[in-house]
C-alpha cells in the first residue's frame, strides 16, 4: 500500500466493496469519492448491514481491526474515508 | 454560555465516552476502555420473558448508571446525580448547572436528537450526551458518537430527556461532584477484572452472564414461533446487530473495549499474561461481529427458516464456551 491516497487505491476499495455486496451494474468511477456511501446521494447506497460486511472485508483484506465502532462509522462515510484511514494504518506500521 | 475549556472527544461507548470527558475536564487522567474495566462494564444477560420487553432481548453490558457506582466504589470519584418527574424543573436544573460552568451529562432517547442523520434515528432510552452550553434556545451538546459538538434545540433536548418507555430517561442527569488526585490503580483494577468475572461465571441468575448466552443459544430457536410474522422476526433478528455492533457498543458487544483495557491493565498492574489475554478476547470479539453479521444478513434478506436459527444457536453456544473458558482462567491470573 501506498503511503498517499492513489487513484489506484480507491478503485481497490470500490471493487472491494462491489466484490463484497455483490454489487453489478454500477462502474467504480460512478462512484464518488467524496459523496458519502449512505443517505442516497452517492451511486452506492448502503446501509448498516452493509458497512459491517464491508468493515469485516477492509479487515480482512488489509489485516487491521477497526475495534471501534464509531470510528468504523466515520472510516466508512465515503471512499476518500476509507483510502485516508488505510493510509494512516499503513503509515503506522511503516 | 458555552463552557469554553471543555475538549469534546469521541468514545466508543455514550456513557463511558461521556464518563471520561467529563472525568478529564475535572482533571482526572484517565482513558475510556480503563473506565469501562474498572467499573466491569462488561457483562451479559438475556430476557426471554420480561414485562418491560415486548419480545426476548439481551444486553451486553451492565445497567445505566451501574458503570458510576462501580467507579465510585473503586477510585473515589463522587458523582451528582439526579432524575426529575418535571420537565421544567429538569431544564432548569440542567441550565443552572451549565450556567456555572459545569458540563453536564444527561440521558436522553436518540430518536429525538435533530442532530442524527434521520437513517441513523432509532427509539433508544439510554443515550448519554454531555450538556456544555446554551445560547437562547439552543444547546451546545458533547455527543460522543459525532466527531464535532453539535447544537440541540430545547425543545428537542427536553422531548429526548422525558421520553417515556422502558428505562425511560426521567430527565436523569449527573457530573462529577469530587475526583481525588490520585487513587490505587492496582487495586481498582483487579478488584474490577474480579467483579466482571463474577458477573460473567457466578451470578446466580439463570439468564445473566455465560448461562445467559447458553440460555440465549437455547432460545433463540423459539424466536420464529413468538414472532407475528415474518417481518417481525426480521426486524427482532436485525436487532440482534443493532445491539452487538450498530449503537454504542465498544464494537463486539464490548469485547474489544474490553481488550483494550486488557491491554493497558498489563503494563498499569505489571501482568503482562493480561496482554494475551486481550489478544484473545480480540479474537473473541471478531467472533461476535462474524455472529452479528450473520443475523443481520438473515435478517435483512428474511431469509429465517429453521436452520439458520440452529446455525445462530450453535454460534452462540460457541460463543458462550469460549467465553466461559476465558473468564475461568482470567479469574484465576488475577486472584
Amino acid at each position: 500500500m501506498n503511503q498517499v491516497v492513489t487513484e489506484e487505491l480507491r478503485t481497490e476499495i470500490k471493487n472491494l466493496i462491489m466484490e463484497t455486496l455483490g454489487i453489478t451494474g454500477i462502474k467504480p468511477e460512478e462512484i464518488d469519492d467524496d459523496k458519502p456511501l449512505f443517505g442516497g446521494e452517492n451511486a452506492l447506497t448502503l446501509d448498516s448491514v452493509d458497512a459491517l460486511e464491508i468493515i469485516m472485508a477492509i479487515q480482512r483484506k488489509y489485516n487491521l481491526r477497526i475495534a471501534d465502532q464509531n470510528l468504523a462509522r466515520s472510516v466508512i462515510r465515503s471512499i476518500n474515508s476509507i483510502a485516508e484511514f488505510l493510509v494512516s494504518e499503513q503509515g503506522k506500521h511503516s | 454560555m458555552i463552557i469554553e475549556n471543555y475538549q469534546h472527544k469521541m468514545a466508543a461507548h455514550c456513557e463511558s465516552g461521556s464518563i471520561t470527558s467529563l472525568l478529564n475536564h475535572a482533571g482526572m487522567k484517565i482513558t475510556e476502555p480503563m473506565i469501562f474495566g474498572i467499573s466491569s462494564g462488561i457483562f451479559f444477560g438475556y430476557f426471554h420473558k420480561m414485562k418491560s420487553f415486548a419480545f426476548p432481548t439481551f444486553i451486553v453490558r451492565n445497567k445505566p448508571g451501574q458503570m458510576r457506582k462501580n467507579l465510585e466504589k473503586r477510585t473515589g470519584v463522587k458523582f451528582f446525580t439526579k432524575d426529575f418527574k418535571n420537565q421544567t424543573a429538569g431544564q432548569e436544573a440542567l441550565d443552572l448547572l451549565i450556567s456555572k460552568g459545569i458540563p453536564t451529562a444527561t440521558q436522553v432517547d436518540m430518536f429525538y436528537l435533530d442532530y442524527v442523520p434521520s437513517w441513523e434515528r432509532v427509539h433508544i432510552n439510554v443515550h448519554f450526551i454531555v450538556a456544555i452550553g446554551k445560547e437562547g434556545d439552543v444547546y451546545k451538546v458533547s455527543d460522543s458518537y459525532f466527531p464535532k459538538l453539535v447544537d440541540l434545540p430545547v425543545e428537542s433536548m427536553n422531548k429526548g430527556r422525558f421520553a417515556q418507555g422502558s428505562m425511560s430517561p426521567k430527565g436523569s442527569i449527573f457530573y462529577p461532584r469530587y475526583v481525588p488526585e490520585t487513587f490505587d490503580y492496582d487495586k481498582a483494577i483487579r478488584k474490577g477484572i474480579k467483579k466482571a468475572c463474577f458477573y460473567m461465571l457466578s451470578l446466580p441468575i439463570p439468564f445473566l452472564g455465560i448461562k445467559g448466552m447458553k440460555l440465549f443459544a437455547k432460545k433463540i430457536t423459539e424466536w420464529p414461533a413468538i414472532a407475528r410474522d415474518t417481518e417481525h422476526l426480521s426486524h427482532e433478528v436485525m436487532k440482534i446487530n443493532i445491539l452487538l455492533e450498530d449503537q454504542g457498543t465498544g464494537g463486539a458487544g464490548f469485547r474489544f473495549m474490553y481488550a483494550t483495557f486488557l491491554q493497558q491493565a498489563s503494563e498499569i498492574i505489571n501482568k503482562p499474561e493480561l496482554k494475551d489475554f486481550a489478544r484473545e478476547l480480540m479474537e473473541i470479539g471478531d467472533g461476535w461481529r462474524e455472529f452479528s453479521l450473520f443475523a443481520a444478513k438473515i435478517g435483512k434478506n428474511r431469509d429465517l427458516g429453521p436452520d439458520k436459527f440452529k446455525q445462530m444457536s450453535d454460534l452462540l453456544y460457541q460463543r458462550a464456551g469460549l467465553e466461559e473458558d476465558f473468564f475461568k482462567r482470567l479469574s484465576k491470573t488475577i486472584n
